[in-house]
C-alpha cells in the first residue's frame, strides 16, 4: 500500500511544485536539453518520440478506433450475445460504495477517452479553442478519476489476484468464441475483468502521473530526476511515450468493457446500477463463485 | 546546391560570441516578449572542460524537416519557401509536443490564465511574424515584429556587435563560415555547431 500512497503524494507534489521559479527546461537548463539531444549513450528519446508521434501513434489509435468496434460487430453478428434469464433470482454483487466509485470512474472515462481522441486527431477538428476546451475537460475529469482511483483499487483488490480459473478462462477466451452455454471457470471476477481492473487502476495511475507531468511541464521535483536519471525534458518525453502506449491498452480494454456490459451479455450493465446480477448469469459466467456461494448456503 | 539557394539559416560563430546576451535582449525588446520567455538565448556548452568550452546563441534553428512540425497534433506549423518554420497560435493547443521533439529547446509556453496553464507555444519566427495579415496589429501582438516582410535583417543578428550571429541565405552563410574557418587556419570543418541536427548533412 505504501507504494500507492507514495504515488499519490508524488502527484500532489507535482501540483504544488508546478510554479517553481527556476525553469527546469529553459534558462540555464537549456544547455542540458541541447546537449542531451541524441547524445551518444543516451536513449535518444527526442528522436524516438518524434518518430513514433509523427508516424505511428495516431495511426495505431485510428486502427483501434475503427478495428475494435468492427470486431465487435462481427462477433455480435456471428456469435451473438449471451442471453440469460432475467426472471430468476438475483445475486447481490456490487455494494453501494463500489457502485458509486465505479460510476465516478465511468463518467470520467466517458469524458477522458473521447477528449483524448479529439486531441490526438486535433488537426481534424481544426485545433484552436474547441480542442483547447477538450484538453481542459481531459484535465478536469482526471481530477475526478484521480480522487477515486485508489479507493477503487482497494475495494476490489482482494478479488483480483491471479487464480487457476483465470488460466482456464483465458484458454477458452471466457467462452465468448462459442455459442454454447457452458459454465465458464471464474470467481467473482473473471480473467477479463481482472485484466481490465489492473489496466484501469495501475495503468490509470500511470496515465494520471504522465498526464500531470505534461500538463505542468516545467516543474521541479529533483527526487524524480535523481530516481530516474532523466533530465526534465527527457522525463516529459518518457511521459508522452508512456501516455500514448499505456493509453492504448486502456482504450482497447475500455471498449471491450463497454461491449461486454452493454451488448455481449444482455442486460449485464444493470448489475453495476442495481448491484444485483442474474442468478443464471452467475451460474454460467462465474461458475466457481456460484459453487462457492452455494456451498456457503448464500443462495 | 541550387535547392539551397533561397533557404534561410542561422549561424552563430562560437569563436566570436562573447556571451554578451545582446541578442536575447534585442529579441525580447523588439517583440515585446513576456517575462520568462527567451526566444533566443546565449548558452555556454561544455562549461569547465578545457579547450571545449564555448558560448553560442541558440533559438529555433528553423530545421529542415522540422521535428516540431512532424509531431504537432493540430498541424499548426507551416514552413515558408525560404525554410522559415512558423506556426499559428490561434490553432496551437499548447500541448508541448513540439518542445519534446525539438533538439534545441526552442518552443516555450508563457503561462496563461488563472490556473497558470500553459498557453500557446512561442518561439523564434526569424522575425517573420505569423499567418495573419503582414504587419497587422494581431500579427504583432501574437508574434512580434515582421522585419523580414520589410526587407530587414532579424534583429538579433542585426545588433550582434562581433557579428558572431549571422542569418541569411544558406549559401551566403556557408561562404562566410568557410572564409572565417580558412582565415583562422583551422582546416576544414564540416559545419557550424548545431547544423547537422538542424539541417541534416
Ligand atoms: S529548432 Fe525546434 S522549434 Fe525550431 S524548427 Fe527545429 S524543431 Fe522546430
Ligand atoms: S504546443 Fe502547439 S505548436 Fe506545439 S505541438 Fe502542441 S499544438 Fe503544436
Amino acid at each position: 500500500m505504501k507504494k500507492y500512497l507514495f504515488l499519490f503524494i508524488a502527484s500532489l507534489f507535482l501540483a504544488s511544485a508546478a510554479f517553481a521559479a527556476d525553469s527546469q527546461i529553459w534558462d540555464a537548463m537549456r544547455v542540458q536539453n541541447i546537449l542531451g539531444y541524441g547524445q551518444e549513450g543516451s536513449y535518444k528519446l527526442g528522436q524516438l518520440f518524434t518518430m513514433l508521434q509523427a508516424n505511428y501513434f495516431a495511426q495505431v489509435y485510428l486502427a483501434v478506433l475503427v478495428g475494435v468496434p468492427a470486431i465487435f460487430v462481427l462477433h455480435y453478428l456471428f456469435l451473438g450475445p449471451k442471453v440469460f434469464s432475467h426472471d430468476g433470482k438475483k445475486i447481490y454483487t456490487f455494494s453501494l460504495l463500489s457502485r458509486i466509485i465505479h460510476q465516478i470512474a465511468a463518467i470520467s472515462f466517458i469524458v477522458l477517452i473521447p477528449t483524448g481522441f479529439i486531441m490526438m486527431f486535433g488537426s481534424s477538428f481544426g485545433g484552436g479553442s474547441f480542442v483547447i476546451m477538450m484538453k481542459d475537460l481531459h484535465g478536469l475529469s482526471t481530477i475526478a478519476f484521480g480522487i477515486i482511483v485508489i479507493p477503487m483499487f482497494l475495494i476490489w483488490l482482494k478479488d483480483m489476484f491471479l487464480h487457476w480459473d483465470d488460466i482456464k478462462w483465458l484458454m477458452i477466451v471466457g467462452g465468448y468464441l462459442s455459442k454454447t452455454k457452458k459454465p465458464v471457470p471464474a470467481g467473482k471476477f473473471n480473467a477479463g475483468q481482472k485484466t481490465w481492473y489492473w489496466m484501469a487502476t495501475l495503468g490509470g495511475m500511470i496515465m494520471i502521473l504522465t498526464g500531470a507531468a505534461m500538463y505542468f511541464l516545467d516543474f521541479n521535483i529533483a527526487m524524480i530526476n535523481t530516481m530516474t536519471g532523466l533530465s526534465q525534458i527527457d522525463l516529459l518525453r518518457v511521459s508522452a511515450l508512456l501516455h500514448a502506449v499505456v493509453g492504448l491498452g486502456v482504450v482497447i480494454l475500455f471498449f471491450v468493457h463497454i461491449y461486454m456490459a452493454v451488448f455481449a451479455i444482455k442486460g449485464a450493465i444493470n448489475s453495476i446500477i442495481t448491484g444485483y446480477k442474474e442468478e443464471e448469469e452467475v451460474e454460467y459466467l462465474h461458475s466457481s463463485w456460484y459453487k462457492k456461494l452455494k456451498k456457503q448456503g448464500k443462495i | 546546391m541550387s535547392s539551397e539557394m533561397s533557404r534561410m539559416k542561422f549561424y552563430c560563430d562560437d569563436d566570436r560570441c562573447i556571451e554578451c546576451d545582446g541578442c536575447t535582449v534585442a529579441c525580447a525588446e523588439a517583440h515585446e516578449l513576456p517575462t520568462g520567455v527567451s526566444r533566443r538565448k546565449v548558452v555556454t556548452l561544455n562549461e569547465g572542460i578545457e579547450g571545449k568550452e564555448f558560448s553560442t546563441s541558440v533559438a529555433c534553428m528553423h530545421c529542415t524537416d522540422a521535428p516540431c512540425e512532424q509531431v504537432c497534433p493540430v498541424d499548426c506549423f507551416y514552413i515558408r519557401e525560404d525554410g522559415i518554420v512558423l506556426h499559428d497560435k490561434d490553432i496551437c493547443i499548447g500541448c508541448g509536443y513540439c518542445l519534446y521533439a525539438c533538439p534545441f529547446g526552442a518552443p516555450q509556453f508563457p503561462r496563461d490564465g488563472a490556473f497558470g496553464t500553459k498557453g500557446a507555444m512561442d518561439k523564434c519566427t526569424m522575425c517573420a511574424g505569423g499567418p495573419q495579415e503582414t504587419n497587422s496589429v494581431h500579427e504583432r501582438e501574437l508574434y512580434g515584429q515582421n522585419l523580414i516582410a520589410e526587407g530587414k535583417v532579424p534583429v538579433c543578428a542585426a545588433m550582434c556587435s562581433t557579428k558572431a550571429l549571422i542569418v541569411g541565405d544558406a549559401q551566403d552563410v556557408a561562404n562566410i563560415y568557410r572564409a572565417r574557418i580558412a582565415s583562422k587556419g583551422k582546416g576544414v570543418q564540416s559545419a557550424p555547431y548545431g547544423w547537422s541536427k538542424a539541417y541534416g548533412n
